[in-house]
């Protein structure tokens, strides 16, 4: 993806993503695997880390009701295991690869609607994560002893109430900000 | 109940995407002169909350996710076409930066969860409001997360019919409708009685803040 656009990287990326889905064959998707692997550079192990841990939960109940059901039947098919497993990772990793290497504002240039929502939701996750993070810290520095129930409760109570607050003024603040460098003129 | 990438046939990807197209294309319309200041960050606020609440999630044996949504209250604050918008934007960044749900799979998800969920809360809440508000919340966004919840399950659960080998051996998403209907329905009964207190309680705040519903 060097060189290219975001755009361009983007359209690559939806152009190659369905391609396993088209394959049933676990040693060309293995293949198509190790493809990726090689193109995707220095951080291909991160990426490929971080692809198995997001398709772990998933592919692992999946997987072991069809070892549950064909040890009950008898026979357990190994083959729709791989390829499974193999086409979903593959494909997962496409996607993690595509967002390490592009910025996806960038790749949505163009589509206005798309960037602003994109853009809000980004903003305002990242700033109820920290809010969450600084309330917790500043609970566990106000409780020398176990908290109660009752504590947990009204803590809660006022970190949900905070939480709102502090998302709409944070994104008054960037939907004027948008407005004022024209993204929402037509 | 994300359906991840990899688990459904292009047979079933490639229809629901074309449907999914005109949806965004009909939810978009007029959609620039209906966001101003002020509800822009109303918006992306509980955008942002449903996208927190998407990735609480549990895997369910019949192969997707327990979760609450939190599309009922979109829907009920700023009607259908911007719930389903915002949701399918939700989804979008879920699947590309945690790997929750998919790309292929975000046209299913979006018209399940943000057309068909945000639909029967608004249906819902219509029908029950003139017998008491706060119930008429609560049930509607319990239907917002059961509906969406048996229409993944519905199109996991068709996926051994639709693509087979000629021994009938699936392709895809192995389970039939005997296993996907039940797993993803019986969690989610349980996750709608929390989607609907949540709801409810943002359904205050708002009315507290007098915003506009």
């Amino acid at each position: 993806m060097a060189g290219m656009t975001a755009r361009h990287a983007l359209y690559l990326y939806l152009a190659v993503l369905p391609a396993p889905t088209f394959v049933h064959d676990p040693a060309l998707l293995a293949l198509g695997l190790l493809v990726a692997l090689a193109l995707a550079g220095a951080e291909r192990w991160r990426i490929l880390k971080r692809s198995l841990l997001a398709i772990l939960a998933f592919n692992l109940s999946v997987s072991l009701g069809v070892v549950l059901v064909g040890l009950w039947r008898g026979h357990v098919d190994t083959d729709w295991l791989l390829l499974a497993n193999l086409r979903v990772l593959l494909m997962v990793f496409l996607g993690f690869w595509f967002v390490a290497r592009v910025n996806l504002l960038a790749a949505l240039q163009g589509w206005p609607t798309a960037t602003l929502v994109a853009t809000l939701a980004l903003g305002q996750a990242r700033a109820f994560a920290r809010l969450i993070r600084d309330f917790r810290l500043a609970f566990a520095s106000r409780s020398i002893v176990k908290p109660r129930l009752l504590d947990r409760r009204r803590h809660a109570g006022a970190q949900a109430v905070a939480l709102l607050d502090k998302a709409q003024v944070q994104s008054t603040e960037v939907a004027l900000a948008m407005r004022s460098r024209g993204a929402f003129d037509a | 109940m994300h359906i991840p990438d990899g688990f459904l046939s292009p047979q079933t990807y490639l229809p629901a995407a074309a449907i999914a197209v005109g949806a965004w294309a009909w939810a978009a319309r007029g959609l620039r002169s209906a966001l101003d200041e002020t509800l822009i960050p109303r918006l992306a606020m509980l955008t942002a909350l449903a996208y927190g609440l998407g990735l609480v999630m549990l895997p369910l044996p019949g192969g997707t996710s327990g979760h609450t949504l939190g599309v009922a209250i979109i829907a009920l604050l700023f009607g259908l076409r911007l719930a389903f918008l915002a949701y399918s934007g939700v989804l979008l960044l879920q699947a590309l930066l945690f790997g929750a749900g998919g790309i292929t799979a975000l046209p299913v998800n979006a018209l399940a969860m943000g057309l068909a969920g945000s639909a029967t809360a608004i249906a819902m809440f219509r029908l029950l409001k003139p017998l008491h508000e706060s119930v008429a919340v609560a049930i509607a966004a319990w239907a917002s997360v059961i509906v969406p919840g048996a229409l993944v399950a519905g199109v996991l659960g068709i996926q051994p019919l639709i693509a087979h080998k000629p021994d009938g051996t699936p392709l895809f998403f192995p389970f039939g409708l005997e296993i996907t209907l039940p797993a993803v329905l019986l969690p989610h009964a349980l996750i709608g009685i929390g989607e609907a207190a949540l709801t409810l309680l943002v359904w205050r705040y708002a009315r507290m803040r007098k915003w506009r519903a």
